[in-house]
């Protein structure tokens, strides 16, 4: 009985491994030439799902959501195109916008795409939505099957934006469990989702616009040593990388370097201590222009960032709404005569005081940020030479904004709207000052509403410049903000591949690259 | 007959009892601690650079979703209620049932935690016996050597070296992941999958090991050195059936312990493993609720995972019992 038994049991087991050994390896198929694999960090996996409601495209890291199609997107200089939209017009009093929708969009599953369903969609997201911020909109409603209207509670002039990263949902196929399995009309279809380890998307047949390059991609999640070893390896096609690593040299792959407004800057307190906001120090104008004019920021990117990167002078360098008067050239030597003539006199010691104030700072960084602490620790290192004297800490978010009104931080921002302009420099109701640090400039407030109700986005471009400089005042002669650098982000790519034309990457490392994946090849 | 069945059930209802008691403790200790952190839910999850283009008043409706400004007890009390009618929520940062992510999470787990708990078990129980019964020879000094290093090793660690000898250097295995990239659901076989799980599994199995080794062998040393296996070898018993006659018997039970007792070990363990491979686990998920502010789905991890080491022990207790006489009979007693 026994040894009948384990003679079973050999012969199944030897089966077993026979056939396995039969069994071509499914990593032995070919590899197809309009396929590709991108490596990107864990936490840009929509683990909601891919569902506009849930924030896919929207949030900290804006992008085109690829699986639905959204009514307009944005340009490689950030300027506005049409995608679904085939006109765009706005109310005398900016607050009714109707847009015009093609006729010939298909959903993957064969029903026409019209304008209910773009009604459907901005309404359900303005409901449901956690970090699509449609607080602005009342309502959106469809006229007929291709006009939509949407009926604004104020006058929002940037809204082409919003609508440029709105994936529009199938109102017929709208469930909660939506972003489990999309239907969208967009250049790609969910083919497959390994939850916490990969996605493969297949090129949309019924695609209405421009024809698409690469017919399959598959995204893999890993973090930043793993995504390194893969690249070694040779397993993928092009992975996210940092500048740790950006000084190896890999075997049939080369470093791209993409251009962001991944910004860096200093928030500087422009009211004098009064026991709860403000600082003594950087209250003083002189102080903070010195500041901006006396920071070699090359130095700081060949230094910090082992070159990849751009000095920044704005929030927004680069954008439609950038004023470029605003940059300024490194004058070490101006800066001195500056705070020479603002009466702070360098003391035995090198560092300046006046009428019995130290020039003296503390700049805090967020404590899990390895960035922030070295641009922190270098911007210190290079004040010092200018005779003020700069200390760093490492803090948590949960004391970090509360501090940031009383003392210098380093903060990280960047993103596809003006809107940021606004939330940064624009007063505030309860407080009369900015949010993020104690700073008022009535006339800056005044462009940046006008600009928001202005409907021409050519014109409210200009008012967002004038903002930023006027020829008397603006953000950046008021200088309550010190903007560093530009964060380039880097990637691994595979030699024969055609990576093509990248607009400038917003705020952190993620789906920005497969922006344009549609219009990659292979040489 | 009677006497025997009443006591298997008040057996059984006594660690019914300690199981709820268990639960309930350890599912107060990680909301007191989740309760305290001050990470903020909407500065991880929304970020900081999207917080700072939010309204007010979205940034109240986010505030209510994450549950942020609720008082502890009246959220802990909430969530209790519900869980006792077996609802465990619905997890904040998947929005889906809370169930349902752990069931997909823990199947891919349990593949790789049930073939590193065999393997370190097995493996190490007959290291264990051969270190013991052959003291201070060649052998023995290779085997404790080898259960010292790797016990101070940390798991990561080993797992990055193997990742770089085996998947980068010679590409004998994929670099990570539970599948091959880019294949479709239909062409994945069993073998990769197999393939795909072995670096894992053997990283986890290799941390798991030093333990029972070392504990296996010192039990092994004190059977070799008690009188019967003296009166056994004085006898002429031969020294190999000594061992498997007398040793493995006493030693048995020890073994046991640590081996069930090592679950929950290896759970700990698989989280880092898992990172490193990009495996998708039920470890990265607890380490995504914990610092996301996902109460309901890290709540829903903890229950389970107690639950799972607390069955581990318990079968251990119960083992005692099926293998050694002397227990059962001391408990009938």
């Amino acid at each position: 009985m026994k040894k009948s038994f384990s003679i079973i049991f050999i012969v199944i087991l030897l089966s077993a491994v026979l056939n396995g050994c039969n069994q071509k390896v499914s990593s032995d198929l070919p590899v197809e030439k309009d396929s590709v694999i991108v490596v990107m960090g864990p936490t840009s996996e929509p683990v909601a799902g891919f569902d506009p409601a849930y924030g896919w495209g929207a949030g900290e890291h804006v992008h085109e959501p690829l699986i639905q199609s959204t009514l307009t997107t944005t340009t490689r200089d950030l300027e506005i195109a049409y995608d679904l939209a085939t006109s765009i017009s706005v109310s005398e009093d900016g607050l009714v916008w109707t847009v015009g929708i093609r006729n010939d969009v298909y959903f993957t599953d064969g029903e026409k795409l019209t304008a209910h369903d773009v009604a459907f969609t901005y309404n359900t997201v303005k409901s449901e939505s956690t970090i699509n911020d449609l607080t602005m909109l009342e309502k959106a409603e469809a006229v007929d099957d291709t006009t939509v209207k949407f009926y604004m509670k104020k006058p929002y002039s940037i809204w082409p934006y919003t609508m440029a990263i709105i994936g529009i949902v199938p109102e017929h196929a709208y469930s909660p469990d939506y972003g489990q399995n999309p239907i969208g009309s967009g250049r790609y279809v969910l083919k497959q989702w390994d939850k916490g380890q990969q996605i493969i998307l297949e090129a949309n047949p019924y695609y209405y616009g421009k024809e698409i390059l690469m017919k399959k991609v598959t995204i893999v999640f890993m973090d930043e040593a793993a995504a390194y070893a893969a690249v070694k390896a040779g397993q993928v096609d092009l992975a996210y990388t940092s500048a740790s690593y950006s000084d190896k040299a890999i075997d049939g792959y080369s470093l791209l370097g993409v251009e962001t407004v991944d910004n860096r800057g200093i928030s500087l307190p422009t009211i004098p201590y009064n026991g709860e906001t403000g600082n003594d120090v950087t209250c003083d104008l002189a102080i903070r222009k010195a500041i901006n004019m006396g920071i070699d920021r090359q130095k700081m990117i060949d230094n910090v960032l082992n070159g990849h990167g751009t000095p920044a002078f704005s929030v927004c360098d680069k954008m439609p709404w950038f004023n470029e008067d605003t940059t300024v050239e490194y004058d070490f030597d101006g800066a001195v005569a500056l705070l020479d003539e603002a009466g702070w006199i360098p003391g035995d010691d090198g560092i300046r005081t006046r009428n019995g104030i130290r020039a003296k700072i503390n700049i805090m960084y967020p404590a899990s940020d390895s960035v922030r602490q070295a641009l922190a620790a270098e911007t210190a290192n290079q004040l010092k030479a200018l005779g003020i004297e700069a200390t760093i800490e490492g803090v948590g978010w949960d004391v970090a904004y509360n501090r940031a009104q009383r003392e210098p931080m380093i903060w990280g921002w960047g993103t596809h709207t003006p809107l940021e302009l606004y939330n940064l420099y624009h007063t505030v109701p309860e407080t009369g000052l900015a949010r993020y640090v104690p700073y008022a400039n009535k006339t800056v407030d005044s462009y940046m509403d006008q600009a928001l109700s202005t409907m021409d986005l050519e014109t409210s471009y200009n008012l967002w410049k004038k903002a930023q400089w006027d020829g008397t005042t603006g953000t950046a002669g008021d200088s309550a903000w010190v903007w560093l650098v530009n964060i380039n982000h880097l990637y691994w790519v595979k030699d024969n591949l055609n990576v093509a034309e990248q607009k400038l990457h917003p705020h952190g490392q993620g789906w920005s690259i497969v922006n344009n994946v549609d219009q990659w090849s292979w040489k | 007959m009677k006497t025997g069945m009443k006591k298997s059930i008040t057996f059984l209802a006594k660690n019914l009892i300690r199981l709820v008691l268990l639960l309930l403790c350890a599912s107060i200790l990680a909301f007191l601690l989740v309760s305290l952190s001050p990470v903020d839910p909407l500065q991880v999850n929304v970020g900081q650079a999207a917080l700072g283009s939010l309204s007010r008043e979205q940034i109240k409706k986010l505030e209510t979703y994450w549950g942020v400004n609720d008082p502890p007890v009246k959220r802990y009390l909430a969530w209790a209620k519900d869980f006792i009618r077996g609802d465990m929520g619905v997890s904040l940062l998947y929005r889906q049932d809370v169930s349902s992510v752990i069931g997909q999470k823990l199947a891919h787990s349990l593949l790789l935690m049930g073939s590193a708990w065999l393997i370190s078990g097995i493996v190490g129980f007959s290291l264990g016996i051969i270190a013991g019964a052959n003291r201070g020879s060649f052998i023995d000094r290779i085997i404790r050597g080898y259960a010292l290093l790797t016990a101070s090793t940390p798991a990561f660690w080993i797992a990055l070296l193997f990742l770089l000898i085996f998947a980068v250097w010679f590409r004998i295995f994929p670099i990570g992941l539970s599948v091959p990239i880019g294949v479709e659901e239909g062409f994945i076989t069993l073998t990769d999958r197999l393939r795909h799980a072995i670096l894992p599994a053997a990283v986890l199995s290799i941390t798991g090991i030093s333990n029972i080794v070392l504990h296996t062998r010192e039990k092994m040393i004190d059977v070799m050195e008690s009188e019967y296996v003296l009166f056994a070898l004085a006898r002429g018993e031969n020294k190999r059936s000594v061992v498997f006659r007398h040793g493995l018997r006493n030693v048995l039970i020890p073994a046991i312990t640590l081996q069930f007792a090592s679950i929950g070990e290896i759970f700990g363990g698989s989280v880092l493993v898992e990172q490193v491979f990009s495996y998708p686990g039920l470890g990265q998920a607890a380490v995504s609720a914990g610092l996301g502010g996902d109460i309901p789905l890290l709540m829903g991890i903890t229950v389970i995972s107690t639950a799972i080491v607390f069955t581990g022990n318990f079968t251990a207790n119960l083992l005692y019992g099926i293998i050694d006489p002397r227990i059962r009979r001391g408990a009938e007693k």
